[in-house]
């Protein structure tokens, strides 16, 4: 934030003759969560109110807009109004992302800037340069959740699914960090997004059953790839038998001393209740979890036993 | 939602707060590890210890990332609030800390009050603020009436003229002001002041909604904003609690895509948000997360009774196995995502699903006596998440803000009581589903509260007391057009 021997102010400034603030009247009650906002804040809302109120669109909007933003990047209204001056004005939208960057990197849980960038990238029309910027700030943060959505608008918008730089990127991102679920995600994004939710190559299958299974032998307690696995062999309509002998491997109910991983004893849990023959492994695979491997979910393991006793129709 | 948090300006540095903690806990385990270390336990901590101890997962992987270095130095940060009682709190019976209400509704009226110039970060979510406070105060049980005209004089300036609430006088409308708006002004009215109710212009709010309504069925949070799972949900409620036509206006742009209701395709876009692990997404791809999950299950619960709706659009298996993957062991909270940490926001995203999903899985198997974990929810909410001063906090080390203020006791509430949808009671015509809900009773299973920690109902769609809802229903249901 600015300091104030370093403000800036229209008021007098002649570039700004013409116009005639709009202050903020509070009127007669004092209005709750109130903010005692500095005289420069102040003074540029009322600017700002002005130029919106009279629809005016140039350059010493963009410079205002640019100003509030520098003191509050939070501002939705600035950046809806901003981006209206920009499209209005004709500007240089490559100075516009330029300007974006640092910004961005200084407030890392910002809605507006994501939505704003979508915007102005979705003019320019190429992609060209976001990965760098993307790979930047999740440096800062490899989860955070609006740049891994924006990277999903981005491969949906300049359709990357098929895009073997974004799949290795993506691999390098779970290579970093196996458990980063936001990674697996975007796999799922790319590889099974891309083919509308279905996996029908038995080529893709493989290589996807394979990838959980290398990601899973790592750390077996880490859910993220359990969750992806499963999802592989759902979208492919293969039953979770398909995956017994691989659950079996961290799992073997009949010496739960020797259990690695509770997401297996999980699985074993969906498998063995497909079967009317294999019910009461089902039960014994719930019961290791509510009672020793994941206590506290007691309640939802005895559930998925309670449902063991539905009928399928309504279960 | 939950990043729309407008934390305290660089103000909070929470950091040197977190390593006093850290110091504290490092000193703790340089003592030698004997006999002597739990002599000077007393009884109540070596129970909190063999419960935790009974909680957590027996199986901890080798092979270490970022993620579980993080959630290592988490474990160390909370597990001492989680053990002993650091804070000096008074202990209720079950030697857990009393609910400090005195100190939270002090500290939430001060939020209600005046900010310095570094706030105006928050200038967009002053409305937020306003409805958190009112919301966590009323739960406290403190009567917010003192308020009423100041609510209405606050939101009077934030109204666009051609509807919607922004953030303050000139804002823009913006679907989450709107929704925070409109249910501060309701939680402050009743049917004895219409005027409270009737400074929300109806009519200009609709053609306002009718500007966000998208051709897939989802709703954008502002004009030439992003669409996303927050629309769906505010945009609902705010339709349903007002008793606002479901017909698009004239003027809005997805008729021209052959949509003619508010409803339209919204069910099939929700279903879309359902993510390939279960949980729900800001939008159809992205990753599942605790807060866009209340907005989905919320949003159907307005659509439709939740034993309907639920499963036309969702698989419930997969969502309430990702729902229930959220509970932290041994913390006892909520994380958010997967492989993310505990956060005590997501009492009240995760946990306040558990009334929805409930609801609509009594219909497919025997009745459970609960889904959840509703005291180890309870213990992270006393022993952790209540701040030394006041206010609640994400986790210890954490300043505390309206924000998870409001949702800590929001979740509280879903753990202590007990929900019944009446989808018979209620005609399945219009949004008249969230209004079939009643209370049914405390929760009587094991519990760590005391009567004296019970926090009041929450209405498990509207998140704002049952009263209000009843209230602003009597009010708006008779008005059947502008």
């Amino acid at each position: 934030m600015p300091r104030s021997d370093d403000a800036t102010y229209y008021h007098d400034d002649p570039a700004w003759g013409d116009v005639t603030p709009l202050a903020q009247d509070d009127g007669g009650l004092h209005p709750l969560a109130s903010i005692a906002y500095t005289d420069e804040y102040s003074e540029a809302m009322g600017y700002l109110r002005a130029v919106m109120a009279a629809n005016e669109y140039s350059d010493r909007v963009l410079a205002l807009t640019e100003h509030i933003i520098s003191m509050n990047p939070a501002h939705y209204t600035v950046w809806l109004y901003r981006a209206k001056a920009l499209r209005e004005t004709g500007a240089d939208l490559a100075r516009e992302i330029a300007w974006l960057n640092p910004t961005a990197l200084q407030h890392l849980k910002n809605y507006q800037i994501w939505h704003h960038r979508q915007t102005i990238v979705d003019v320019l029309g190429s992609p060209a340069g976001e990965a760098d910027f993307i790979a930047t700030m999740l440096e800062q943060d490899s989860k955070n959740y609006h740049v891994w959505s924006y990277r999903q608008w981005l491969v949906q918008r300049f359709d990357l699914f098929a895009s073997d730089d974004e799949l290795r990127w993506t691999e390098a991102m779970i290579d970093g960090d196996v458990r980063n679920n936001s990674a697996w995600n975007h796999r799922w994004f790319l590889v099974v997004g891309g083919q509308g939710g279905r996996l029908e190559s038995r080529r893709l299958v493989e290589r996807e059953l394979e990838y959980a299974k290398y990601a899973i032998r790592k750390a077996p307690q880490n859910q993220s790839p359990w969750n992806y696995i499963k999802g592989v062999v759902r979208a492919a309509g293969l039953p979770f038998s398909t995956l017994t002998d691989f659950a079996l491997e961290f799992a073997d109910m009949r010496r739960p001393d020797d259990i690695y991983s509770s997401h297996a004893l999980d699985l074993l849990a969906d498998i063995y209740a497909d079967n009317e023959g294999s019910k009461e492994e089902a039960k014994k695979a719930l019961h290791l979890l509510a009672s020793r491997f994941d206590p506290i979910r007691a309640h939802y393991w005895n559930y998925r036993k309670a449902l063991l006793e539905v009928p399928e129709t309504t279960a | 939602m939950a990043s729309s948090r407008p934390g305290p300006p660089e103000a909070s540095a929470p950091s040197s707060r977190l390593e006093e903690i850290l110091d504290d806990k490092l000193r703790i385990q340089e003592l030698p590890e004997s006999d002597h270390e739990y002599e000077d336990l007393s009884p109540q901590e070596e129970a909190h210890m063999a419960y935790l101890e009974s909680v957590k997962i027996p199986i901890v992987d080798d092979f270490k990332t970022e993620s579980t270095e993080i959630q290592d130095e988490t474990l160390e940060v909370v597990l001492p609030f989680l053990e002993g009682n650091p804070n000096d709190f008074p202990l209720n019976e079950h030697g857990i800390p009393h609910l400090q209400k005195e100190k939270h509704v002090k500290f939430l009226k001060k939020a209600l009050g005046d900010y310095p110039a570094p706030f105006a970060m928050m200038d967009a979510s002053r409305p937020w603020i306003v409805y958190w406070s009112l919301q966590g105060l009323s739960a406290l049980g403190y009567d917010i009436s003192e308020y009423r005209e100041r609510v209405i004089h606050t939101f009077s300036l934030a109204q666009y003229p051609a509807g919607g609430y922004g953030g303050n006088y000139g804002h823009l409308p913006h679907l989450a002001a709107t929704y925070a708006a409109v249910l501060s002004i309701i939680m402050v009215s009743t049917p004895s002041t219409p005027s409270t109710y009737d400074s929300i212009n109806r009519k200009n709010l609709w053609h306002f909604l009718g500007q966000l309504k998208q051709p897939d069925g989802g709703f954008n949070m502002t004009t030439g904003g992003e669409e996303d799972i927050r629309g769906a949900y505010c945009g609902l409620v705010v339709i349903s609690l007002l008793n606002l036509p479901l017909e698009l206006p004239d003027d809005a742009p997805a008729r021209k895509h052959g949509l003619t209701s508010f409803t339209d395709r919204l069910g099939e876009w929700i279903g879309k948000c359902q993510a390939f692990d279960g949980g729900i997404s800001a939008a159809p791809g992205n990753e599942a997360h605790g807060a866009y999950a209340f907005c989905g299950l919320g949003a159907l619960a307005i659509l439709g009774a939740p034993k309907h709706t639920l499963h036309t659009y969702l698989d419930m298996g997969a969502l309430v196995h990702w729902l229930s993957a959220r509970q932290c062991a041994p913390e006892g909270g909520y994380n958010g995502r997967t492989n993310k940490l505990v956060d005590g926001c997501y009492s009240h995203w995760v946990g306040g699903c558990w009334a929805i999903v409930e609801a609509a899985a009594a219909a497919a198997a025997p009745s459970p006596a609960s889904l959840w974990n509703r005291d180890a929810l309870a213990r992270y909410i006393l022993s952790a998440a209540q701040f030394a001063k006041g206010g609640l906090v994400d986790k210890p080390g954490k300043r505390p803000d309206a924000y998870h203020t409001c949702y800590n006791l929001a979740g509280l509430s879903a753990a202590q009581h007990r929900y019944l949808h009446d989808g018979d009671a209620v005609a399945e015509q219009g949004l008249d589903a969230p209004f079939g809900w009643t209370p049914n009773g405390s929760f009587a299973g094991s519990r760590v509260w005391a009567d004296a920690d019970e926090v009041g109902l929450v209405h498990p769609v509207f998140v704002i007391p049952f009263g209000a809802v009843r209230e602003s229903r009597r009010y708006f249901a008779g008005k059947n057009s502008f």
